[in-house]
């Protein structure tokens, strides 16, 4: 019999030293020699819904609150939610069993949709430098804020969550096809300032600082 | 290290570190710091390489790249400027342009035939008579360019970019360069800084003069570097050189990587509100006859030889300057044990009296008035010849380093290739900024400034300037920056262009094209009579150093022959890259992203072959027989399964949906219903189809609908084009990479699934053309389509991605029994041709439309509010008899065609090939075409010209449509 | 020449983000009654203005959204609050 496993499109040259199975994942807790950073931590296991309505406003609630202004974040250890324009927000959950999608037709799960990648820690920026045009750290830049763009040369929605600091970071998804290259991508931009994947305790630990 | 003077306070390099080079075999010692020139020189080679036309011998003369004297083959790469490139262990280096070596070069011979070449040699000699043109041709190619590149050359080393986007960008990092960063970043502005050398300092850098605290300019430049390091605001970029300046504050270069980076070369492509220029000054060639013989070097080269890189220049020097900068070197060189015989100024007035004293207390010969005449030497300077403007008083004065320097020339060229021009100011004698790049600012000796006080003060404003531009509002401090600048001194007097009575025949005006006074004079009496016209003519200045040597001179000696007014020319033009730069360097890393669906490596593992189809890669193929035939089969006979995950798949809803829907699809949206699937596609505003798939209601004003796979990144672009102008309520979510997409097909199909599926999955149940809900394995959610692309019983299976690689085990391990196989694309091919269904893109082009294609039934005429892309040119289309037409074909004989051959007749071309292939489910060479509305007869034969059969055309007869299964039994069993 | 573009979502972009929609030509017209060579003149002809012009633009990179803006074609740089001709 086949057993039933979800499988991240998200591969690291390192297998992780500790893990947990979780809904049919198979969830690094820590990769061995996760070093000083900046590091990158896969969260497709994530869920991720997507949020459009004419009346966007109206569907926010006191567990989802949604941002006004366009480009705005709400960014808490439990989510991100993203505002993307008028009529349309991500929602990106941190916890490991969030709620269920609200049965409205507004809501669409697409955590299966994108590959989820947080990128952080110490120079994160110089790497992020070397695969966008986009100044993530840049002085116009908000914390957290959504940036709708191109990374290495794939539309990406990054959340700069922090830029300056002991640990500056972003999140980000794009289409989950792209993953392998993506991290590739990402990996060998980083390569110079020791860019290491790190698993999800290493995340909470800065996610629990918002 | 003995040939090191060691203990200046300036030095950059580092005795201690030794780093060996390679030339002529013989290993040449230098140390950490030094450029490959640098080492070389210190031991002892003079003569660098040989000259482009005149195989000249040619040694170091600026330090800063301004020509291809110093150009050599380094690691096998021709052309590198050794005097900018960074020694390091083990390089091998050798000259260029000889026949023998840079020392004894067997063609120098032709130096003396240069009044055989005058200027415009080739273009008046080469062409008459007209056989002679390939023998000529063969020569002057032999002759053109320095380097050579070996044909099996490979690039090595790491590239890389980055693109940062900043508020203010400095070009140059000397005083005023620093000054304007510290200030704009004092704003609290984000700045780059560039500089082109390792370091920081400018012409401060190298300097031991004393500014009017008693402090030395060269402690004075690396206080502000440290400031500068220091500054958070600042990112410093050093050892960059600047490719270009663009509108809208773009500017790009690229950096040399240092032994600890991880590139060899990173492209630069800057964003900024504002750019500072401050690129300060080049030194400007003094013209004398010989002026380029090795030994010949300006005043920067002999000072920066020494108190950069600790050599001396020479034993026995003589001077011909026209600035302070070149007493300074004299004073520094005296003190260091160089002989200076004499310095000839062309100055008379105007001269730093503090230095004039320190030359007097030195007893150094100083002659106010007068100029270089002629460098005497074979190869290597052995005496100069020193004389006044008009000629007397000459006398000639052994020496092996003459510093010849003119004056100054401001490197205007970031702002002239954006657009800003210069203009001649006589105070100087320069041609200064004039009208600026918008957004623009300039600082320090690009002014004119002389005095560090100024250019410092002159930074500091730019900065202020520049974050105005970035809309800070800095009135009050740029009112009193503007005020602080007023009251230093101004621009320095510089001196006029002068040059001694000499014929000019040897007097070089571009050493990268061995252009002569006497070429320009050529040139000029021939009628081009302005500098750019001259430079096309004689090639001054379209040389590896896009005319630094040239500059100023071309256009100045061009106003005094002619007796015009040097306000009326102007330098020539630059052009980007403004310093060379590697083709590689340009390309980045160039980091192939591509997609990949959620069974790729089990795919791979499978024996899958793949190509990169669109932006995924796709298994093709499964095995080494590229007709696939036991994967045709397996579908045919059995049961096959495929990844079509790439398929498009999005969600539309909210309540204008339909109105969408209704408007980019050609049929009526509304009669889709739940629980069924509807086949429809796309046109363009000319009717071509565009894309096909199948749409199904989810709910009320909730739809999902698939694309094509080249199309699913368009789509949403499509729709919401088409829509722009009405503002409806709809909203849409690319679902194509959430759900992977098993086709399972053939035969058996049914009785694999049904062993995994939680319901009924009988013909009753889930029909051809349903649509329904399934729980496979432990609950993991998917829903099935029935069609029928391969022509099979077929179902198609959306999987949430995660999952896909457990549910594919799953109809495995159910299909085992029954012989289940991969097939790739190449097979679906193969099998929905036989069926007659096409693939957009293959059986149809940009002009072909939807009832080409016979897809005509799904187009419904009758929604005109829904104003459908498309429908207007189709009912055009409907009257036109001499469209392109969908056939069948099938080959008279055993020899199959490649896709895309043509269809002619006696006259001309009739249609083409779209898919043929030898075919196993039915007899023969079956395949898809388009030919003109009379061959699309069932009947007709048509002929197809392929490019290996020389004139025997291939014969086809076109045959009714589909091949494979006509009444669609089996697809629907 | 560097194309900057200012997107009503994402602020100022690079141009390279963007694919081009053509001249801002109105609505569709109606069909009904239409002439054929009304309907060319809509979907083909453009104006090809030297100077300022207003046209669309798609986020491709970005955010998704069409949006119009005017842009000087003889400079390639967008022009805000500008007098389109």
């Amino acid at each position: 019999m086949v057993a039933i496993t979800r499988r991240s499109p998200v591969v690291f040259d390192v297998s992780p030293s500790r893990q947990e199975k979780r809904d049919h994942w198979n969830v690094a807790l820590e990769y061995p020699g996760e070093g000083e950073g900046p590091w990158i931590t896969d969260l497709c296991h994530k869920d991720r819904w997507d949020v459009q309505d004419g009346d966007l406003v109206s569907l926010a609630s006191d567990t989802l609150p949604i941002p006004e202004g366009y480009g705005q974040v709400a960014l808490s250890p439990e989510m991100s939610v993203n505002r993307m324009n008028r009529t349309q927000a991500a929602v990106w959950h941190f916890t490991d069993q969030p709620g269920p999608m609200p049965v409205v037709s507004s809501f669409t799960e697409t955590t299966e949709a994108t590959v989820f990648l947080a990128l952080y820690g110490p120079r994160v920026f110089a790497v992020t430098e070397k695969l966008t045009g986009l100044d993530l750290g840049g002085p116009d830049k908000k914390p957290p804020q959504l940036v709708q763009g191109p990374f290495s040369h794939v539309p990406c929605q990054i959340v700069v969550a922090a830029k300056s600091g002991e640990y500056p970071g972003i999140l980000f998804t794009c289409s989950r096809g792209y993953a392998r290259d993506m991290v590739h991508a990402v990996m060998d931009a980083g390569q110079e300032f020791g860019l290491r994947p790190a698993g999800e305790d290493r995340f909470k630990q800065w996610l629990n600082r918002f | 290290m003995m040939n090191r003077i060691t203990n200046l306070p300036t030095l950059k390099i580092d005795p201690s570190k030794a780093v060996s080079l390679k030339y002529h075999d013989i290993p040449y010692q230098g140390c950490a710091g030094d450029t490959v020139a640098t080492a070389l020189y210190a031991g002892g080679v003079r003569i660098f390489g040989r000259s482009l036309k005149y195989h000249r011998p040619r040694g170091l003369y600026s330090l800063d790249g301004e020509c291809s004297n110093t150009c050599m083959e380094i690691d096998a790469i021709p052309n590198e400027r050794s005097e900018n490139l960074p020694a390091r262990d083990g390089m091998v280096v050798r000259e260029q342009n000889v026949k023998g070596s840079a020392e004894h070069d067997k063609l120098s011979f032709i130096d003396k035939l240069d009044w055989a070449m005058p200027a415009g040699f080739y273009y008046h000699t080469m062409h008459k008579p007209a056989a002679l043109w390939p023998l000529a041709m063969k020569q002057i190619r032999k002759a053109a360019g320095l380097g050579r590149l070996s044909p099996d050359f490979r690039q090595t080393g790491r590239f890389d970019e980055i693109f940062p986007s900043t508020e203010v960008c400095v070009i140059g990092g000397g005083p005023s360069g620093m000054q304007a960063a510290l200030s704009a970043a004092e704003q609290g502005l984000r700045v780059i800084l560039l500089e082109a050398r390792p370091w920081l300092g400018g012409f401060y850098d190298y300097r031991t003069v004393q500014d009017d605290h008693a402090v030395p300019l060269y402690e004075r430049g690396r206080k502000l570097a440290e400031k500068v390091s220091a500054h958070p605001g600042i990112r410093v970029l050093t050892h960059t050189s600047l490719v270009g300046t663009y509108n809208n504050g773009l500017v790009t270069a690229f950096r040399r990587g240092s032994s600890e980076d991880s590139f060899a070369e990173r492209y630069i492509e800057i964003r900024a509100k504002s750019v500072v220029v401050a690129t300060g000054c080049i030194e400007r060639p003094l013209l004398f006859e010989n002026n380029e013989r090795p030994g010949v070097m300006q005043a920067g080269c002999a000072h920066r030889l020494l108190n950069t890189f600790g050599i001396l220049p020479g034993k026995t020097a003589v001077f011909a300057v026209g600035h302070d900068l070149g007493l300074e070197a004299a004073l520094d060189l005296h003190d260091q044990g160089v002989n200076i015989a004499c310095i000839a100024d062309l100055r008379t007035e105007g001269q730093n009296p503090d230095l004039l004293k320190a030359l007097e207390s030195r007893d150094i010969t100083y002659q106010p008035g007068q100029t270089a005449l002629e460098a005497h030497g074979k190869k290597l300077l052995t005496g100069v010849v020193l004389g006044s403007m008009d000629g007397s008083s000459q006398k000639t004065l052994p020496c092996d380093l003459l510093v010849a320097s003119a004056g100054l020339t401001p490197v205007s060229g970031p702002l002239t290739i954006n657009k800003g021009s210069v203009a001649y100011d006589a105070h100087t004698g320069s041609f200064l900024p004039d009208k600026l790049p918008e957004n623009t600012r300039v600082a320090g000796r690009i002014l004119g400034l002389g005095d560090p006080e100024a250019i410092e003060a002159s930074g500091h404003l730019a900065g202020l300037q520049a974050a105005q531009d970035c809309g800070l509002d800095s009135a009050a401090d740029l009112q009193k920056a503007e005020q602080a600048l007023a009251e230093l001194p101004g621009p320095e007097k510089g001196t006029d262009f002068v040059i001694g009575p000499v014929s000019g025949r040897k007097s070089f005006i571009c050493f990268d094209e061995d252009t002569t006074i006497k070429n320009i004079k050529q040139a000029i009496n021939k009628g081009f009579d302005v500098p750019e016209l001259i430079k096309r003519f004689t090639s001054a200045g379209t040389g590896p150093g896009q005319g630094g040597i040239p500059d100023h001179n071309l256009p100045l000696f061009t106003a005094l022959y002619q007796g015009s007014a040097q306000e009326s020319v102007r330098p020539t033009n630059r052009r980007p890259p403004l310093t060379p730069i590697f083709l590689s360097t340009y390309a980045g890393r160039n980091h192939d992203m591509a997609k990949r669906t959620p069974m790729h490596d089990r795919q791979k593992q499978d024996g899958g072959i793949f190509r990169r189809l669109g932006v995924w890669r796709r298994a093709r193929y499964f095995s080494e027989d590229l007709s696939c035939r036991q994967e045709v089969e397996n579908v045919r006979s059995n049961v096959g399964i495929f990844d079509g995950s790439t398929l498009g798949k999005f969600r539309i809803h909210g309540p204008d949906c339909l109105k969408a829907l209704d408007r980019v699809f050609v049929s009526d949206m509304h009669k889709v219903k739940q629980g069924r699937i509807k086949y429809t596609a796309m046109c363009n505003e000319d009717g071509c189809v565009i894309d096909d798939g199948v749409i199904t209601k989810m709910g009320e004003n909730d739809y999902f609908f698939t694309t094509s796979t080249g199309r699913a990144g368009a789509t949403v672009e499509w729709i919401r084009y088409h829509t722009r102008y009405e503002g409806r309520d709809f909203h849409m979510v690319n679902l194509t990479d959430a759900f992977g997409v098993i086709n399972l097909s053939g035969p058996n199909a049914r009785k694999v699934i049904e062993k995994v599926v939680d319901q009924d999955i009988s013909n009753e149940a889930l029909p051809f053309s349903g649509v329904k809900g399934f729980s496979i394995g432990q609950n993991v959610e998917v829903f099935v389509m029935r069609l029928g692309f391969v022509g099979e019983l077929s179902y198609e299976i959306h999987v949430p991605s995660s999952y896909m690689e457990s549910v594919w085990d799953l109809l495995l391990e159910a299909g085992q029994e029954f012989g289940i196989m991969n097939f790739g694309v190449e097979a679906q091919n193969v099998l929905r041709m036989e069926k007659g269904h096409i693939i957009l893109g293959q059986e149809s082009e940009q002009r072909t439309n939807l009832l080409d294609v016979h897809l005509g039934f799904l187009w419904h005429r009758d929604k005109p509010e829904a104003k459908t892309v498309g429908s207007l040119a189709l009912k055009q289309a409907e009257q036109d008899p001499d469209r392109l037409k969908l056939v069948g074909l099938k080959m008279q004989e055993a020899k199959v065609p490649g896709d895309g051959c043509v269809i002619v007749d006696e006259s001309r071309i009739r249609g083409y090939v779209c898919t043929i292939r030898k075919s196993f489910s039915v007899d023969g060479i079956v395949g898809l075409a388009l030919v003109e509305g009379p061959l699309a007869k069932p009947g007709s034969v048509v002929s197809i010209y392929e490019d290996e059969c020389k004139g025997n055309l291939l014969k086809a007869d076109v045959v009714p449509l589909p091949f494979y299964d006509p009444e669609g039994a089996r697809m629907k069993a | 020449m560097a194309l900057t573009l200012t997107c009503p979502i994402c602020g100022e972009r690079n141009g390279y983000e963007f694919k081009y929609g053509g001249e801002d030509k109105g609505p569709r017209p109606e069909e009904s009654g239409l002439s054929p060579e009304a309907w060319c003149d809509y979907v083909h002809m453009n104006n090809c203005v030297a100077g300022v012009q207003k046209e669309w633009w798609y986020h491709r990179d970005g955010c998704g959204v069409w949006f119009t803006t005017e842009r000087d074609t003889t400079s390639n740089l967008e022009i805000h609050n500008a007098e389109v001709s």
